[in-house]
């Protein structure tokens, strides 16, 4: 065996030649996945004018420290260049929301047939099949049945693309948050929008990537592996954003701007220096660099939330000023701002905290979802108004729901409220690239399970995924021996909804 | 059929609606080596020969071999005709040492005695100093600490502390500290509880099968049994082993031969365990016997195939550990497996240790992928020294700090960080396999802080005991949904001790770790990303705790060396970074303060309110401090 390891490696094709970068990534995948998009470094420029693919990996290996999450080319068309997912936290009625159930008329009263099985989440009473709370009304050309929670989503009808057959994979909602938003129940893998900025980098490097807003009353169960980008760098996870005050942690110190230029002028000069003594320090000068950026974003970060600059016609029809509206309203003008300037992904809570600050209506559908219906129905609407006015709508993927959504019978004998139901549920798509007006799947009669073209929550990261250019099973991240993807060995997309 | 009048609520039925999860559903395709004969597959796999010990190389510079490292380096690069970097003047050795082996800057002074020391011996000196303190244990652990998946709670919906869990962050500080032989360090984490001189302190070891992530509510509690017992068999082969047996659990290896039998003969040590009652976090058995294991099929519970005996790894050769399998207890297995990583003739075990020991060293593991030593790994740089430092280590009782000294003290790893040569070598070994130079490295986050904290002499050094939780602001807890109600209170005092004892929350790690890469606590962690975004400067820039050790740095300098300007800047340079300022820095840093003097007076007055001179000068002071806690020379070690 030769004593030179350069030798070895290239004669054998693997060893260490093949493997130089952290958790045993090839050259070429660490090039990929450190040529992906966010805030950083010397060359991107570089790569982003030449050409990420078609640069022979030394020229980019020379750039040791590149920006992670500089803008990427899609593996494919997708229309969707960022994402807005809505999610609702605590798991709303499905049978009480978009699902159109009106056999539980007929059998209410009933029970569920007995062989329809299923695990009674946290052991609750258990009561008879119950109808829907509020009516349900056709909305648009479509006629889509939409309840009268939603009236104003249900305007937009001809935009929505419901999902009616969404099946998840716990009852618990710490671990059913995580599957929607990471597809596993356990803890610790990367997040949707995690491997969406990791695909496509993103476009505005003074501003995150991937950012997660939110509701004021708490976060959602289970806490950070929600946003985590799991084993990937943490220049792929979730940024929380507040709506209100400084939207990013650590965006202002106590120093003015002034002086603060002052120490960033006397740093730059003191590192230029000790960089010149290191010739070839690209990691060095990457973080000269992002200081830079992160200067930049001092002052955009708070313009990007900025709601004074929005006309007042716009606010109204949000319902920013106005309660119940407002905080999520805020939210909701946030994330548009944020996608109009370059982030690629927007997650933003409605509900926080626990049970009914939540949507988990186990003491009474009517009123958990009468008071979160309120909170989020016209901003919703407003969003897809906006996006559309601004020419936005097609270029943006809308994606709604919950971690799951709740039986179709009471919670105990004449009881108002419903329990957890992961077998049967209903997501809605708008924009991006989504037909709109139509309804996929079918839950059973009762709304109880998921039956005809079902969706699991893989099918749905795939959808999202192929919606935005990336192809779910090329997607991958080598981790400890393994090409990891998001939608693990699964996922179909749901061509039926692809416009 | 629905029965047309009301009947009572239904009975629940399993879960099994959905139960064909294959969570860890891998792909379903014939492994690779199956194919081949498996025999000659498994002997090519370089990690699996025995270790060798091999005559040191011979050189033709032998004023530069110090150690026998430097007799396996040096010949690869004479080779080519190339030189090894000069050696890192004193004042950066210094510094390089103390951030290895402690995660703590040297005091001014210590750099000054230093250099001042021309003795052959100070480096050695100075080396046995640095491993005979608890710092030691306390930079190190923390290696282990990531490995371990190490975190204080839970994780899920109520991320429920793990009661006492600081006692086996203590136990593994302490462990370093006493350098406890490695085999027994194995030993006592998989088994402490079945040693025939068992102690509360083995017991706290087994914590190592306690500090994973735990769902008290999972949605299966069959599947999630065999979850929680492949956390154990991933953190165990990863951990001792860096060999990926988890890929094995629904079908065979894709990539080494590990059959799928293997997965389950490994499960049989831990399906017999459970957690110990007691105020400790200790694992111990269910009782005397042992249940049976069965291959499941695609890894899915409720397909149970044939029944799987316990057994090791076959694609190990370790002589005779077949028949221990047939002597296995009913009970007190895990001992059995430990005993079987810690033979000497397992291949995996030692190199695996000597390589994380040589990363942590040099930033990069000889073996360049320290989780990976099967087919998909980077053969090692330099096998030979590989095997030479894995047989020292067992050879000298599996005592870990020799092994230190003998790497730090060799000329390879006294070598700067930068090379005279350094774009014609980078042209042809960009990554550094020949180890021409040494790696520069960025602090991680725990040094990072720690750092910041000793430079301004606010370090609180007391050690072991219940983490503290750090000021946690508004904003930081709102990730959390139960806001404020789940962080505790910690005094000052207590605030100011280093990171290792920081609370470990997995629902809410402490964003001024997480945006510098700390690990996620979720799975083993071998290497941590090096990520360089911008929120990294804005932490530094903006963040309250780098403000506050600013301003106790500025009052150590003011206290120190106040009235003189020039003392003041040369002291916080001493300080920061163990060296005193160019001309060109002083004169830099000596502008600022008079610039930020008047910045911070006239600001005062804008908002009306005058600020007294002494008070612009303190302000300006601390400013230049805030700058010197941001320069890239604080962050990275040469």
């Amino acid at each position: 065996m030769s004593t030179d390891p350069t030798k070895r490696a290239a004669a054998s094709g693997r060893g260490p030649g093949s493997h130089l970068f952290p958790c045993g990534q090839t050259r070429r995948e660490f090039v990929w996945e450190m040529g992906a998009g966010f805030v950083g470094v010397a060359l991107s420029a570089l790569l982003n004018q030449e050409g990420f693919f078609g640069q022979p990996a030394s020229a980019a290996e020379s750039a040791r420290g590149l920006n992670p999450l500089t803008s990427k080319p899609a593996q494919f068309a997708g229309k969707a260049k960022s994402c807005i997912f809505l999610l609702m936290n605590g798991g709303p009625s499905h049978v009480d929301t978009f699902d159109y159930k009106p056999s539980l008329q007929k059998y209410a009263g009933q029970t569920l047939p007995a062989d329809k099985q299923f695990t009674n989440s946290g052991n609750r009473k258990m009561g008879y099949l119950t109808p829907a709370w509020r009516e349900f009304r056709p909305g648009g050309q479509s006629g889509l049945m939409i309840s009268d929670y939603f009236p104003r989503v249900r305007e937009h009808a001809d935009k929505l693309a419901l999902i009616r057959s969404c099946h998840t994979d716990s009852h618990a909602h710490g671990s059913a948050l995580v599957a929607m938003n990471t597809g596993s129940t356990f803890i610790g893998r990367p997040s949707l929008g995690s491997w969406a900025v990791y695909g496509l980098g993103t476009s505005n490097q003074s501003l995150p990537g991937y950012v997660t807003i939110m509701d004021k009353r708490g976060g959602p169960i289970s806490g950070q592996p929600n946003w985590s980008s799991g084993f990937m760098p943490a220049s792929y996870q979730g940024t929380l954003f507040r709506p209100v005050g400084e939207p990013v942690l650590d965006l202002r110190g106590p120093l003015d701007r002034k002086s603060q230029r002052e120490q960033l002028d006397l740093l730059a000069k003191l590192n230029h220096q000790h960089l010149d003594a290191r010739p070839g320090g690209a990691d060095l000068a990457a973080r000269i660099q992002s200081y830079e950026l992160a200067y930049r974003m001092q002052a955009e970060a708070p313009e990007a939330v900025d709601l004074n600059q929005e006309d007042q016609r716009t606010l109204d029809l949000y319902g920013v000023g106005s309660q119940p509206t407002d905080e999520f309203a805020r939210n909701c003008v946030v994330a548009r701002r944020l996608v109009e300037r370059g982030v690629r992904f927007v997650q933003l809570y409605s509900g926080g905290g626990h049970l009914e600050d939540t949507w988990d209506a186990h003491e009474s559908v009517e009123k958990n979802h009468g008071r979160h219906g309120a909170e989020v129905d016209q901003p919703i609407a407003a969003l897809l108004t906006d996006l559309e006015r601004c020419g936005m709508l097609d270029s943006t993927l809308v994606v709604w729901g919950g971690e799951f959504g709740r039986m179709p019978f009471a919670e105990g004998e004449g009881a108002p409220g419903r329990n957890h139901n992961p077998y049967g549920f209903t997501m809605w798509m708008a924009g991006g690239g989504v037909k709109g007006g139509v309804s996929y799947g079918e839950t059973d009669e009762f709304g109880f399970a998921a039956m005809t073209n079902k969706v699991h929550l893989h099918d749905l990261h795939a959808t999202i995924l192929a919606l935005m250019g990336l192809d779910h099973e090329k997607l991958t991240y080598f981790h400890q021996g393994r090409e990891e993807r998001l939608t693990d060995v699964f996922g179909n997309v749901i061509r039926d909804i692809i416009a | 059929m629905l029965a047309a009048e009301k009947q009572s609520p239904p009975r629940i039925g399993f879960s099994v609606a959905f139960g064909l999860l294959l969570v860890l559903g891998c792909c379903l395709a014939r492994p690779s080596w199956a194919a081949k004969d498996d025999a000659t597959e498994s002997s090519t796999l370089w990690s699996l020969a025995p270790v060798a010990r091999g005559a040191l190389p011979a050189t033709k510079d032998s004023a530069w071999i110090k150690t026998p490292v430097d007799a396996f380096i040096l010949p690869a690069l004479e080779a080519k005709g190339w030189a090894p970097a000069p050696p890192l003047a004193r004042e950066r050795l210094i510094r390089r040492a103390y951030f290895d082996l402690w995660g703590l800057p040297p005091s001014p002074e210590e750099v000054q005695a230093f250099t001042a020391d021309t003795s052959p011996d100070a480096f050695e000196r100075l080396i046995d100093f640095l491993l005979a303190s608890p710092h030691y244990g306390e930079r190190w652990g923390r290696y282990w600490l990531d490995l371990v998946r190490f975190a204080e709670t839970n994780g899920y919906e109520r991320d429920a502390l793990k009661a006492n869990a600081w006692q086996y962050r203590d136990w593994v500080i302490r462990s370093l500290n006493d350098d406890k032989p490695y085999d027994r360090f194995v030993v006592e984490q998989l088994a402490g509880d079945q040693l025939a001189d068992a102690s509360d302190e083995s017991r706290v070891a087994t914590g190592f099968l306690r500090v994973g992530t735990f769902d008290d509510e999972p949605n299966d509690k069959l599947k999630y049994k065999f979850e929680q017992l492949d956390d154990l068999i991933h953190a165990t082969s990863t951990a001792f082993l860096a060999v990926t047996l988890k890929c094995a659990r629904c079908h065979d290896h894709k990539f080494d031969p590990i059959p799928q039998t293997d997965y389950y003969a490994v499960l049989n040590f831990f399906a017999g365990g459970k957690a110990a009652d007691g105020p400790l976090l200790a694992y111990t058995d269910i009782g005397s016997e042992t249940p049976e294991v069965q291959l499941l099929h695609g890894g899915d519970p409720t397909n149970p195939q044939q029944a799987v005996a316990p057994g090791y790894l076959s694609m190990v050769n370790v002589e005779g550990a077949a028949d221990w399998s047939q002597e296995l207890p009913t009970s007190g297995r895990r001992i059995q497996l430990a005993r079987w990583i810690t033979d000497r003739r397992n291949p995996l075990t030692a190199r695996v240790m000597v390589n994380r020991i040589w990363q942590h060293h040099f930033g990069e593991g000889l073996v360049r992928t320290p989780d990976n030593f099967g087919q998909l790994s980077a053969e090692p740089t330099h096998p030979a020294l590989l095997d030479y430092l894995a047989s020292e280590l067992m050879d000298g009782g599996w005592r870990i700090k020799r092994l230190h000294k003998m790497i730090m003290l060799s000329s390879s790893y006294q070598m700067d960080s930068i090379h005279p040569r350094e774009a014609e070598y980078a042209q042809v070994d960009f990554a550094n396999q020949l180890w021409w130079r040494a790696n520069r490295r960025r602090l991680e986050s725990e040094p990072l802080r720690d750092a910041m904290l000793a430079v301004g002499g606010q370090l609180n050094p007391s050690v072991f005991g219940p983490s503290f939780f750090p000021p946690a602001t508004k904003e930081s807890l709102e990730g959390l949904s139960k806001k404020g109600a789940e962080w505790g209170q910690s005094s000052l005092d207590e605030q100011r001790r280093r990171s290792i004892y920081m609370m470990t929350k997995r629902s809410l790690l402490l964003p001024l770790m997480t945006t510098f890469d700390s690990s996620d606590t979720t799975q083993p962690c071998s290497q941590r990303n090096v990520s360089t975004v911008a929120p990294q400067a804005l932490a530094l820039l903006n963040n309250d705790f780098v403000h506050q050790q600013s301003n106790e740095l500025a009052a150590r300098v003011l206290g120190e060396k106040g009235d003189d300007p020039t003392a003041e800047v040369d002291r916080a340079w001493w300080l920061a970074l163990s060296r005193a300022p160019s001309e060109a820095e002083r004169t830099a840093a000596l502008a600022h303060l008079t610039v930020q003097r008047h910045n911070f007076a006239s600001r005062a007055a804008q908002d009306g309110k005058a600020i007294a001179e002494p008070e612009a000068r303190r302000l300006a002071l601390a400013s230049l401090c805030h700058v010197l806690f941001n320069l890239n020379e604080f962050i990275y070690v040469d």
